[in-house]
């Protein structure tokens, strides 16, 4: 069931500034990629733009996953996309902040057939049914309070990841997952994203500053700038590549 | 009629408490702002005032018609609205409770205009004893609510609805239809004002104008702000501090001179409002609400 993107001329300008313009790219070919790229390249407001958070000036974004119709992505709402599996995970920090960790956990996992005001005596219900699961990924990750709220920004962060874990998306985007995170934190979630990216066929894209991360986990990786992605390639090919080297890692660097 | 006062009283009281809560559901649970309680009050009240005595539908059948008519306006409304910012919300509804009082002043030949509309019976007789069944019925209505958002504090719901308040676009990103959903209970809720505005009408017997002031919105919000917007008792505890204090111990127990009666809805909303800015001071979230993590 995994997911794939394609981009076809998406442009998107604030103000009359160009943010993205994008030719003609398509995610998810391999299971977990990466998308790199300087500060203000415009990887954010692509995501946003995939997942319909933002609306594309012009151009066509298709969704495609395994044994569904190809959707395109600009007449729906977010909603709707997240409803389809294509999710990501925020750059910066969102929290529901009068929901515990597993209330908000709870809120992920429940569907329209639970969420009716009608429906006020199916809350056992539903903690039964998604109680292995939450009790899994409480258990994998470590939490200071499990039955209380999110303290730090760390745990905000990494309750956002998991919340878009349990959707159990076709496309996940992950945009800055380290960003915020302990090291010992951000290796449980690339252990995990590995795995599940096996496991449950999952499509992984990854924004990140973190290059050995992006080398160490990606199977190809995008390298965006000034709106454009302007070079793609396995992780040696960018890796070795000037223009990357110009406008990126030089900088890095330096 | 032993009492009759005390339980027409009560029965206002808890009319109010039914309205402070559904209030809380709103505003304090789902984060809509509605400025124009009485709009939705006022229109189940005349609704139903209009249909049973002028056009003289039967009483149940008129009192279920003022109901869906108050859904119906409000869903438009909703429709419009609720895509909107917060401010913008507090606005509009505000705009349409001012639009519900003019449309009954102006609408002479509907609404019998300043003249009065009535008399609206109980809707169970009981001879001496209406009034005190009256009372146990919006007794019950208002029990049933508190009820409903006691429940609704732990249900898969009542977290969306939570959600929608805390950060809608982050509820949204998780698949949450979240229009449709305020929208709905927009509707719901609202009608329910409506119910209570009728069963107002039958308590008071006679409609006039001045029924659909904004004085009713700021008490309703006055108390519900007092008792804490997030609590499900704090719309009852609001209305037990303002109006019980006010309408009930002072009007009833405190000797006025004659010549200053005029003066006391004036100085109950000095009172009020002092309440408020005291509540607000030391208590924010309210008399009820936690101290810790108030407004975020």
């Amino acid at each position: 069931m995994s997911g794939k993107l394609c981009l076809k001329d998406v442009k998107k300008s604030f103000n009359g500034r160009v943010v993205v313009d994008v030719g003609d790219v398509t995610f998810g070919n391999h299971r977990i990629e990466g998308l790199i790229g300087p500060n203000g390249a415009g990887k954010t407001t692509m995501m946003k733009l995939i997942t319909r958070r933002l609306k594309a000036d012009c151009g066509v974004i298709t969704y495609m996953r395994d044994g569904f119709d190809d959707v395109v992505v600009n007449p729906h709402e977010m909603e709707d996309m997240a409803r389809m599996g294509l999710v990501r995970t925020n750059q910066i920090i969102h929290d529901f902040a009068s929901l515990t960790i597993r209330e908000s956990l709870l809120l992920s996992l429940a569907t329209d057939h639970h969420e009716k005001f009608y429906k006020i005596f199916n809350d056992k219900q539903l903690r039964k049914e998604t109680e292995k699961e939450i009790e899994w990924y409480l258990d994998y990750f470590y939490f200071e309070d499990p039955n209380g709220h999110a303290l730090s920004g760390g745990e905000k962060k990494l309750l956002d990841i998991i919340r878009c874990l349990v959707l159990k998306p076709n496309f996940l985007l992950m945009d800055e997952p380290t960003a915020g995170l302990p090291e010992d934190v951000t290796i449980k979630v690339m252990e995990l994203m590995k795995k599940k990216a096996q496991d449950e066929n999952i499509s992984v894209l990854i924004v990140e500053h973190d290059l050995d991360l992006i080398w160490n986990l990606c199977e190809y990786v995008h390298f965006m700038a000034e709106g454009q992605v302007m070079i793609q390639g396995t992780p040696e090919e960018i890796r070795a590549n000037d223009i990357v080297a110009e406008k990126y890692m030089g900088a890095a660097v330096c | 009629m032993a009492g009759s006062y005390y339980f027409y009283i009560f029965s206002n009281m808890a009319i109010f408490v039914a309205l402070a809560t559904l209030l809380h559901l709103q505003f304090g649970r789902t984060g809509i702002v509605n400025f124009g309680v009485v709009g939705f009050f006022g229109l189940g009240m005349y609704g139903f005032g209009v249909f049973l005595i002028q056009l003289n539908i039967p009483y149940f059948i008129a009192l279920l018609m003022a109901v869906a008519l108050t859904g119906v306006i409000s869903f438009l409304l909703g429709l419009v609205i609720l895509k909107l910012d917060s401010q913008e919300v507090l606005v509009a509804t505000l705009a349409f409770a001012t639009i519900i009082a003019d449309l009954v002043v102006v609408q002479k030949g509907v609404t019998k205009g300043v003249i009065g509309l009535g008399s609206v019976p109980f809707p169970i007789q009981a001879g001496l004893y209406s009034q005190h069944v009256f009372f146990i019925v919006v007794l019950i209505i208002a029990a049933l609510l508190i009820m409903y958002a006691k429940k609704l504090e732990q249900s898969p719901y009542g977290r969306l609805l939570i959600s929608i308040q805390d950060s809608e676009l982050l509820s949204q990103s998780l698949g949450k239809k979240t229009f449709r959903e305020k929208l709905i209970f927009f509707t719901i809720t609202s009608a329910a004002m409506g119910l209570l505005g009728a069963l107002y009408a039958a308590n008071v017997h006679f409609l006039v104008p001045r029924l659909l002031g904004p004085g009713t919105t700021f008490t309703i919000w006055i108390a519900l702000i007092i008792g804490g917007r997030k609590k499900v008792f704090g719309g009852l505890l609001g209305v037990l501090v303002t109006v019980g204090i006010f309408d009930f111990l002072v009007e009833t127990y405190v000797p006025i001179p004659t010549g200053q009666a005029q003066l006391l809805p004036v100085i109950k909303m000095m009172v009020y409002g002092l309440t408020l800015l005291l509540v607000l001071m030391f208590k924010p979230s309210g008399l009820l609400g936690t101290s810790k993590k108030t407004t975020k």
